[in-house]
């Protein structure tokens, strides 16, 4: 079975290139997928649109999800995330440069599994990063393969 | 008088002036008449006795000469008194010796009585001795009507006529004099009866007379006038204070009226405030959103430059992309600090019982661990109790024990004290060090965003700290101020107000 992917949900280039970036440096293996905003999100995981006829059985390992996105918002494609039966266990981490209180709030509210803060400074931010990958891809153990729900 | 009392005055009077005539004249008849009976009996009397004299002395002769006939002829001369009726001479045997009777007379005594006057019945008897010097010759009787009644009939008729004339001017007289009387009476009667139906107070009563009447008049005019004073009075108070009532009540619609204004002008305010405040929040988003994002950008580029390119940057390169990186840094602390100066104005102030100095123990634990090398005394007051919102006064603390435990950095034996001074209810807290402090002629400029004391390359901060503590202290309706010395540290002093009422709300400083 491959590596399951990475999915990153960023429309800003330079943050996707930095937290790309971030990820390479801390070693992650896993394959990054981008989607520029919550509506290209929403049609990977679930393969439609562009991503139409994808193997939706194969669900990304960590979704990090910017919140303020085009289209749709961050906290929209956690709810349907969170409320369709094939995306509602796999881990969301929120990575946002929002530190308010209620961004915080409404995404773990909503079914968030971390709420991270973009640092502004590029070294806290790629440790920021790195510990992410650690956590997610290394350390938590996914929900087994049985309690997938069936393709 | 009691009797009738619905009776007016003019016919009492009439009845009080008619009865008191009739008594009169009833008392003067009834003496006149009784003395007159007197009179007319004594009359009878001694004209009977006269006459029996009389009779007695020419009946002499005959009696002395038993001349019956003589005697007779004597005897009959009474019929020219007609109201003697009977007459009768006897002898001295007492045998009648003439007698003479009136048609129709009772019959004669047989014997002669005992001499004297008797009325018997309507009758006067007289019974007289005839005598001579030595002898009596015999008893004259004679019996006369005495007719008392008939005379009493008669002055019963005189006295009812009399007395009818006389009741008849009495009431004539009195009725002319009472009117004299009654006139003013009736004139105060009918003013009485006029000012209670009309209540018209200025009517007066006209003086008729100077007698109690007039007394009456003047006294009932004087009360009236007394009553038209005080009505006057009355009605000018009424009127005084009918013109206070209207004047209240249109100040109180004034006020209503500047209340209503006041409230529409308050609803207008809330609605713009609100309307500000989400555009302050909007604003706020983007900015903690949008602008840190180039922030990371640039800062995060430039490091990728130095780590991808490691020979190909020069070291007065490298020199230069660190300065853009901690000038990013800086900027990303700006941008932290103005979101918590306005993170501080917007939501509801939540008061409750919070332990100020429990909240300074955990910064201040906070910034032991951040900097574990720091010597640095810090004493924290027991008991700082304060009701007030727990977020922002822990933001409060640590921008005040922050900036010192900051600017004691470079004091020997730095010393920080948090504490307050209490005065019944109100207590004034205060964040002591004895470090750095300032000039107190810059104090003026303390509390204004962006406004700093030091120079960067002194001390590291944004400015906006002690703007950000002042509006939380303002909000809480409270006052800060601070007296320092350069070199020798700062104290900051501030209040906390009085909590307002649960439930109002609280709009943005």
């Amino acid at each position: 079975m491959a590596e399951k992917c990475i999915l990153l949900v960023e429309d800003n280039p330079d943050d996707e290139a930095l937290t790309t970036r971030a990820l390479r440096m801390a070693k992650t293996a896993n394959d990054i997928v981008v989607a520029r905003d919550g509506a290209e999100a929403l049609d990977y995981v679930f393969g439609e649109g562009r991503f139409a006829g994808r193997d939706v059985s194969q669900q990304p390992a960590v979704i990090l999800l910017d919140l303020k996105l085009p289209k749709v918002s961050g906290l929209e494609v956690l709810q349907r995330l969170r409320a369709d039966p094939r995306t509602r266990l796999v881990p969301v981490v929120v990575l946002t440069s929002s530190s308010e209180d209620e961004d915080m709030l409404k995404s773990y509210e909503s079914g968030a599994n971390s709420y991270v803060r973009k640092p502004v400074e590029f070294g806290t931010f790629v440790h920021a990063v790195s510990q992410l990958g650690v956590y997610w891809l290394l350390l938590n153990q996914p929900v087994p393969q049985r309690w997938q729900p069936s393709p | 008088m009691n009797a009738a009392p619905r009776f007016p005055v003019r016919r009492k009077l009439l009845a009080v002036i008619l009865a008191a005539t009739a008594a009169a004249l009833l008392v003067a008849i009834g003496a006149m008449v009784a003395y007159d009976l007197y009179l007319y009996r004594q009359s009878w009397i001694n004209d009977l006795r006269t006459q029996a004299d009389l009779l007695g002395r020419t009946s002499s002769a005959a009696l002395t000469f038993d001349d019956p006939a003589a005697a007779q002829e004597n005897l009959d001369l009474l019929r020219y008194r007609p109201r003697i009726r009977a007459a009768v001479i006897y002898d001295a045997r007492g045998r009648r010796f003439a007698s003479f009777a009136a048609p129709g007379a009772a019959p004669l005594p047989r014997l002669p009585g005992p001499e004297g006057v008797h009325v018997a019945g309507d009758h006067i008897v007289v019974f007289k001795r005839i005598s001579n010097e030595r002898e009596i010759l015999g008893t004259v009787y004679l019996r006369a009507d005495y007719r008392l009644y008939e005379r009493l009939l008669g002055y019963l008729g005189i006295a009812a006529v009399v007395m009818g004339l006389a009741m008849a001017v009495a009431y004539l007289l009195s009725s002319r004099l009472r009117e004299t009387f009654v006139r003013p009476l009736l004139a105060i009667t009918a003013v009485a009866s006029e000012v209670s139906e009309r209540r018209n107070f200025s009517l007066r009563a006209e003086k008729l007379s100077e007698d109690e009447i007039g007394l009456l008049a003047d006294s009932f005019n004087g009360m009236l006038a007394e009553i038209e004073r005080m009505t006057r009075h009355l009605e000018s108070s009424n009127a005084e204070l009918a013109r206070e009532v209207a004047e209240r009540r249109r100040a109180e619609e004034e006020v209503l009226r500047l209340n209503a204004e006041l409230e529409q002008r308050v609803r207008e305010r809330t609605t713009q405030l609100e309307y500000t405040n989400a555009e302050l929040e909007a604003f706020c988003y983007s900015v903690s959103h949008d602008l840190r994002a180039p922030l990371r950008s640039i800062d995060g580029f430039s490091q990728a430059l130095i780590e991808d390119f490691p020979q190909h940057v020069p070291e007065e390169a490298k020199g230069y992309l660190a300065r853009i990186r901690s000038a990013t840094q800086r900027m990303g602390q700006l941008i932290e600090d103005l979101l918590n100066l306005s993170r501080v104005s917007r939501g509801e102030l939540q008061r409750r019982d919070v332990d100020l100095g429990q909240i300074a123990q955990e910064v201040v634990a906070e910034l032991r661990q951040r900097e574990p090398q720091r010597k640095i005394e810090v004493s924290v007051w027991e008991g700082l109790k304060a009701h007030a919102d727990a977020r922002l006064m822990r933001a409060a603390l640590e921008n005040l024990i922050g900036n010192a435990w900051k600017f004691s950095s470079r004091t020997a034996e730095a010393r920080i004290e948090i504490g307050a001074l209490r005065d019944g209810e109100h207590a004034t807290f205060f964040v002591r060090d004895n470090g750095a402090g300032f000039d107190m002629r810059y104090a003026n400029k303390l509390f204004g965003a962006f406004q700093r004391l030091h120079g960067a390359g002194e001390f590291q901060g944004t400015g906006i700290g002690l703007a950000t503590v002042q509006r939380i202290v303002h909000r809480h309706g409270g006052r800060i101020w601070a007296d320092a010395q350069p070199g020798k540290g700062a104290v900051f002093y501030f209040t906390l107000g009085a909590p307002r009422a649960a439930g109002a709300s609280e709009l943005a400083a």
